[in-house]
């Protein structure tokens, strides 16, 4: 079984391969569109004409594109992803040192997201056929037509100004330290001891993540309670009833298995999204990771980190889009013993 | 009655919320260890008893008045959670379609456990052995893997005996038994009855048979009721009232039924169709009426009671004694000389179709849907192909319309070779008529619009009313009124879609019309308008058709000569008469073996074989 | 069965009338409007709405840091809201809807190089795609249009191909073609017809996803230019001063969460009314 499991998500981590290659190519390419120069974007504006020559010679920027490519991905492979013009530094440590806030807030959005997202769903489909229902229907209509930027203000405005609560700036409160052993703040401040950086740290994260979580919910809530009741009609729920199983049996022993699946393929799919939404709600909350560099980089056109951003993105939407299918894949004995 | 019941319905009325009656003043009773059929077509509200007993009835429909009593005890007067607590330890239930009866993410052995915990087996090897023990009695073989396997691992006759399996666990007092074989093949069908038979015998249990089938009916049940418009018309003994109809709705059902033996006559037909619970609230007096032979003006206003005519024999008519006086239509001279012409309109030659399958490794499998074909259809000449699932029949279709490409051998279709003449000369001659009128009908078009579309493409030159005046004739042809053109296929039945679909195919005047399956899933009744409409359609049009079914009597009823199909294979073929009179193969033996309900002429080990082979 | 008499949906109408008010506000901005959106009145800054202890029936929904009215900049910034949504959300329909019909219809290798297509598309997160492309292509109405066309196609071609493979799987189509319907005539007189609730569907709750998605590109100044009002640049010059004028920032918010729900519900509602389950039922 466990031999099954690795095999699938090996291939299908193999699939993503030539999709990742051709995303390297057209972000490359479209990046060199630009009517930026990056050798002179990575001088000082007092450079002379020669030094940006001499620099475009360096960095190969007078040769044929697809050598540049060439060039660009040996480099990459070996870890060297070009240097940063707005930091001065080499862009792969300008990104990943901010890469594991990034990763713990997408994580404690999406557990919170998909935490929020079943229970609701299953809430939702429990109260069906009573008032409720249109209540949880109208509730959720209202969080998605809330996207995570919009949430995130709305928090700040909420817990932040109104009743402030909650801090809305940075990751911590000013003043402390942590000593960075695996990047993730949430880790390394209880591996301090001290619970009262643990707490900070957590009150920190609490408004972004809520904001990311919440507004990716509402969907999960509506495919599940949706999925469910196209389950609800099959004849094999009919059957077990008339077996005599109760409700409650029916819905958590042989419903949820069944209608769980639309949800796994939503979240697959729309990760992108949750991702995305970091950008945003990063750069509102003032949270030092990759979306907050990105919206930078955007506005001050440093191409090596848009480049190393972008792919990151990429790379972690598609091998989460292939994660979930697996999963499906998995969840389904249809396909599995097929 | 000296015997207690065990299920016993007084006077059940369901209603919509509008009032409007599904089932109307039912009165049932099942002895311990008889079995009850229950018979009628869709619509009559067969199903709706079984809901009734198991407190599932659709949203919108409730119990209006009367009582089940089951074992002494009134179901109406109990608890949801009392009466729930009932299903699957004393009342069972044999669902319609298998393949879907079970959960298909969980493990059979999974869900058979759950059930035998639900009815007091407490330890997991205990279930275990239960379970293995009776997948044994119901004649599954190798039952310890079986427990194993996903639902789609297993063949639609093998799934119906695990829920037969799962429906006798608990010794119930009585299992009611939905249309338990209209989803599998004929072979398996009589097996599955042979087996709730056995089993009712074993665990001593009363059965409620629901099915639309009188002859099945006949073979199994004890006693049976025939429901008609949710109201009981005829109710006795099996036997007689298969073979002695006082209802004259019980003797046109008889006689709109095709047969395997005997002598070929045309078919009853009922006109119009079974009226609706709103039709139904405002009709005073027998529901019948409208398409009764016999009906009277008594009959419009009084409502006739189920009074006992003989011991133990109900009916609810006017005139049970004129019932015999009803007879079908009597053969026209021209039914059964139909001269067929010269020309020969099809003819294969070891034509074969092989399929190259990619599983999602990648790995690809050469799969041959069709080996060897060779026959002929001659000008006029009305040809049944009969064989069970996975026989290659649709496959057939397929290459003969041109919908797939043909890898082997030459068929030749009105004189051109299929594989090398342009597609477009075919459209005109060779039509299909598809199975499911549902599908077959775009539900957006106006049924004017849908019976000439194959003029739409090529510029017939015909101007807005003569294509409507087209459309009309075409309706005309297939009995249906004109005023017909400007509705939607889903405002029509369907029957009334069904003939939508063969004057649609009509159309252009083929010389080869291909009929798949096109009156499977249709009631009795339904069944015998399309098939004498096929009948008199082939006296005015000189076309020829290829019937293909899985329903032997259909093709004897219709076809001059017939193939039978198996595995891809063409193992017999000549004059109807000849094949079902007088089989050679192997496996047609056993195919009018099992639709003359005899299952005792094969052994029943090499059917199991071939059930489990075929997984 | 009965014909019932089917009130409309209540979303469809509750979501309808309140898209409809808030194109209506959008086409008559300048009638509506009673201050010109970029009119700055220096002495007036940060006036609180109307409804507030200071507030002033001069400005009702009060002022911005640079004394611009608040209730002129919404009104104008619906205009700019709309005029994108609708050409955006219809171009991102004609080209979803155009390769969806083709992969689903044709299926084969034309659906796998599009499905592949699609793939690499989604394997970038909008926002992030967005904005690269905005980066490319520089700022301007015309430009965040272009980009949420380029960028949203996907969304209309993943769940319209589904859909016409359903109905290709038609028996009706195939009879199409046995009659002779070329694979165009098939396609647009046959599948068409049967997809264009779900595309209707979809084009409506496109309208409320391409208000996000140009409120986000305006408030981190990727999107119109800065002369065009667009709530999404307000809410960015309100949070500089939301402690002091908490309603500058809330006013936006709430005009585009209306505005969103409204396509939302209109989007729902639609698609009950328009599924085929529904009229399927009419005449059984």
């Amino acid at each position: 079984m466990i031999k099954a499991v690795i095999r699938v998500i090996g291939r299908r981590l193999m699939a993503i391969v030539p999709v990742f290659a051709i995303v390297t190519i057209l972000v490359f390419g479209a990046l060199r569109i630009l009517p930026v120069d990056p050798a002179q974007m990575s001088l000082p504006p007092s450079a002379t004409i020669q030094q940006v020559e001499e620099k475009r010679e360096q960095m190969g920027l007078n040769k044929p594109i697809w050598e540049q490519y060439a060039i660009w991905f040996k480099r990459a492979v070996a870890g060297d992803l070009g240097e940063s013009a707005q930091y001065r530094m080499p862009t792969s440590s300008v990104v990943f040192e901010r890469l594991p806030a990034t990763i713990e807030l997408v994580i404690c959005s999406l557990i919170l997201a998909v935490f929020v997202g079943t229970v609701g769903g299953i809430l939702l489909f429990s109260a069906r056929g009573t008032p409720f229902e249109s209540v949880g229907m109208t509730l959720t209509s209202a969080v998605m037509a809330l996207p995570d930027f919009l949430l995130a203000l709305l928090f700040i405005l909420l817990f932040g100004v109104l009743l402030p609560i909650f801090p809305v700036n940075g990751r911590l409160d000013p003043g402390l330290q942590v000593p960075a052993q695996t990047g993730f703040l949430l880790l390394d401040s209880l591996l301090t001891g001290d619970i009262g950086i643990f707490a900070s740290a957590l009150r920190h994260i609490a408004l972004p993540v809520m904001a990311l979580g919440l507004a990716f919910s509402p969907t999960i809530v509506r495919v599940l309670h949706s999925s469910l009741i196209n389950t609800y009609q099959q004849s094999y729920i009919r059957q077990a009833r008339l077996r005599g199983l109760s409700d409650r049996e029916i819905l958590f022993g042989q419903a949820l298995k069944n209608a769980i699946l639309p949800v796994v393929i939503l979240v697959g799919t729309q990760f992108g999204s949750l991702f995305g939404g970091t950008l945003l709600v990063e750069m509102i909350f003032s949270f030092p990771g990759l979306g907050n560099l990105m919206v930078k980089a955007m506005q001050t056109a440093d191409l090596s980190v848009i480049m190393a951003i972008a792919l990151i993105y990429c790379a972690t939407t598609l091998i989460f889009n292939s994660l979930a299918d697996a999963a499906a894949y998995l969840l389904n004995p249809k396909l599995r013993t097929g | 009655m000296t015997e207690r019941n065990i299920l016993h319905i007084r006077d059940l009325d369901i209603s919509l919320g509008t009032g409007d009656k599904i089932l109307n003043g039912v009165d049932l009773a099942i002895a311990p260890g008889k079995i009850l059929g229950v018979i009628g077509e869709s619509g009559a509200g067969k199903s709706m008893i079984g809901s009734a007993i198991a407190d599932t009835l659709p949203v919108g429909l409730a119990i209006s008045r009367g009582s089940i009593e089951f074992d002494g005890l009134t179901l109406t007067d109990m608890t949801a959670k009392t009466r729930r607590d009932l299903l699957g330890r004393d009342i069972g239930f044999i669902p319609q379609e298998p393949m879907t009866a079970l959960n298909p993410t969980l493990t059979i052995g999974q869900q058979v456990g759950r059930h035998l915990a639900r009815i007091g087996i407490g330890s997991a090897r205990k279930r275990e052995q239960r379970a293995i023990e009776l997948f044994t009695e119901v004649g599954l073989n190798r039952p310890g893997e079986l427990l194993k396997n996903y639902t789609h691992q297993l063949s639609g006759g093998m799934l119906q005996r695990v829920l037969i399996a799962m429906a006798f666990a608990s010794n119930p007092r009585l299992v009611i038994a939905d249309e338990p074989t209209t989803a599998l093949d004929v072979t398996v069908q009589l097996k599955v009855i042979d087996l709730i038979a056995k089993m009712r015998e074993a665990h001593n249990t009363s059965v409620l048979f629901i099915t639309h089938d009188l002859q099945l009916a006949a073979e199994v049940c004890d006693d049976v009721a025939v429901l008609y418009a949710g109201q009981i018309v005829e109710r006795g003994e099996a036997r007689s009232i298969i073979n002695e109809p006082r209802h004259p709705y019980s003797r046109c059902l008889n006689l709109a039924t095709p047969n395997l033996a005997g002598p070929k006559t045309r078919l009853m037909i009922l006109p119009k169709a079974m009226p609706s619970p709103l039709e139904r609230t405002a009709m005073a007096g027998c529901k019948f009426t409208p398409r009764c032979p016999i009906a009277g003006d008594l009959c419009i206003g009084t409502p006739p009671p189920l009074s006992e005519i003989s011991a133990g024999h109900r009916s609810a008519c006017h005139w049970p004694e004129r019932t015999e006086t009803i007879t079908p239509p009597p053969l026209k001279a021209d039914d059964e000389n139909t001269v067929l012409g010269a020309d020969l309109v099809m003819k294969a030659t070891g034509l074969g179709k092989a399929y190259r399958q990619h599983d999602w490794l990648g790995r690809v499998r050469r799969v041959e849907a069709l080996r060897g074909l060779d026959f002929e259809v001659r000008e006029r000449e009305f040809v049944g192909i009969v064989g069970e699932s996975g026989s290659g029949k649709s496959t057939l279709t397929k290459l003969i319309v041109g919908l797939e490409d043909i890898t082997a051998g030459v068929l030749d279709v009105v004189g051109m070779d299929r594989a090398t003449t342009p597609r477009e000369r075919f459209f005109d001659r060779v039509q299909l008529v598809f199975q499911d009128p549902q599908s077959a009908l775009n539900p957006r078009r106006r049924i004017g619009s849908l019976v000439t579309q194959s003029l739409e493409c090529r510029g017939s030159g015909l101007s807005a009313s003569a294509r409507k005046q087209l459309a009309k004739d075409l309706l005309a042809k297939v009995m249906l009124p004109p005023d017909m053109i400007d509705r939607f296929p889903d405002q029509l039945s369907g029957g009334q879609k069904q003939r939508v679909n063969i004057a649609r195919a009509l159309c252009s005047n083929p010389r080869l019309l291909i009929a798949d399956e096109i009156v499977s899933g249709l009631d009795v009744s339904v069944q015998a308008q399309i098939l004498e409409l096929l009948r008199e359609l082939r006296k005015q049009a000189s076309f020829s058709l290829l019937l293909i079914s899985h329903d032997l009597a259909v093709v004897r009823h219709i076809c001059d000569r017939t193939l039978v199909m198996y595995r891809g294979e063409i193992v017999e073929q000549g004059p109807v008469e000849d094949i079902f009179t007088n089989p050679q193969h192997a496996y047609t033996k056993k195919l009018v073996a099992a639709a003359r309900g005899n299952s005792g002429l094969y052994a029943d080990a090499t059917e199991q074989e071939a059930e489990n082979e075929a997984f | 069965m009965r014909i019932s008499f089917r009130l409309p949906d209540l979303s469809l109408l509750i979501g309808g009338s309140v898209a409809g008010l808030i194109l209506l506000c959008a086409l008559f901005a300048p009638w509506l409007a009673p201050y010109h959106p970029n009119d700055q009145e220096l002495l007036y800054i940060l006036a609180p709405p109307v409804w507030s202890a200071d507030g002033s029936a001069e400005h009702l929904l009060g002022t911005d840091s640079l004394g611009r009215d608040t209730l002129s900049r919404l009104i104008y910034g619906a205009r700019t809201a709309m005029t994108v949504a609708a050409a955006a959300s219809f171009g991102a329909m004609i080209l979803g809807a155009f390769f969806a019909h083709l992969a689903g219809y044709f299926g084969g290798w034309v659906d796998w190089i599009i499905s592949r297509t699609v793939e690499v598309w989604l394997s970038f997160p909008p926002v992030v795609l967005s904005m690269l492309l905005i980066i490319g292509l520089g700022v301007g109405t015309d430009k965040v249009i272009l980009a949420i066309v380029l960028v949203d196609w996907t969304r209309f071609c993943r769940v319209l191909r589904s859909e016409v493979q359903v109905v290709r799987g038609q028996d009706y189509v195939a009879f199409a073609r046995l009659i002779g319907f070329s694979h165009a005539r098939v396609i647009v007189k046959e599948i068409l017809p049967a997809t264009l609730p779900m595309l209707i569907t979809l084009l409506s709750l496109q309208m409320g996803i391409s208000v996000v998605v140009e409120a986000i590109l305006s408030f981190v100044g990727m999107g119109v230019p800065s002369d065009v009002p667009a709530w999404g640049q307000m809410i960015a010059d309100a949070r500089i001063d939301m402690y002091d004028a908490p309603w500058g920032l809330a006013l936006p918010i709430f005009a585009i969460f209306v505005t969103v729900l409204s396509f939302n519900l209109f989007g729902d509602g639609l698609r009950r009314t328009l599924d085929p389950r529904h009229t399927a039922n009419r005449g059984a």
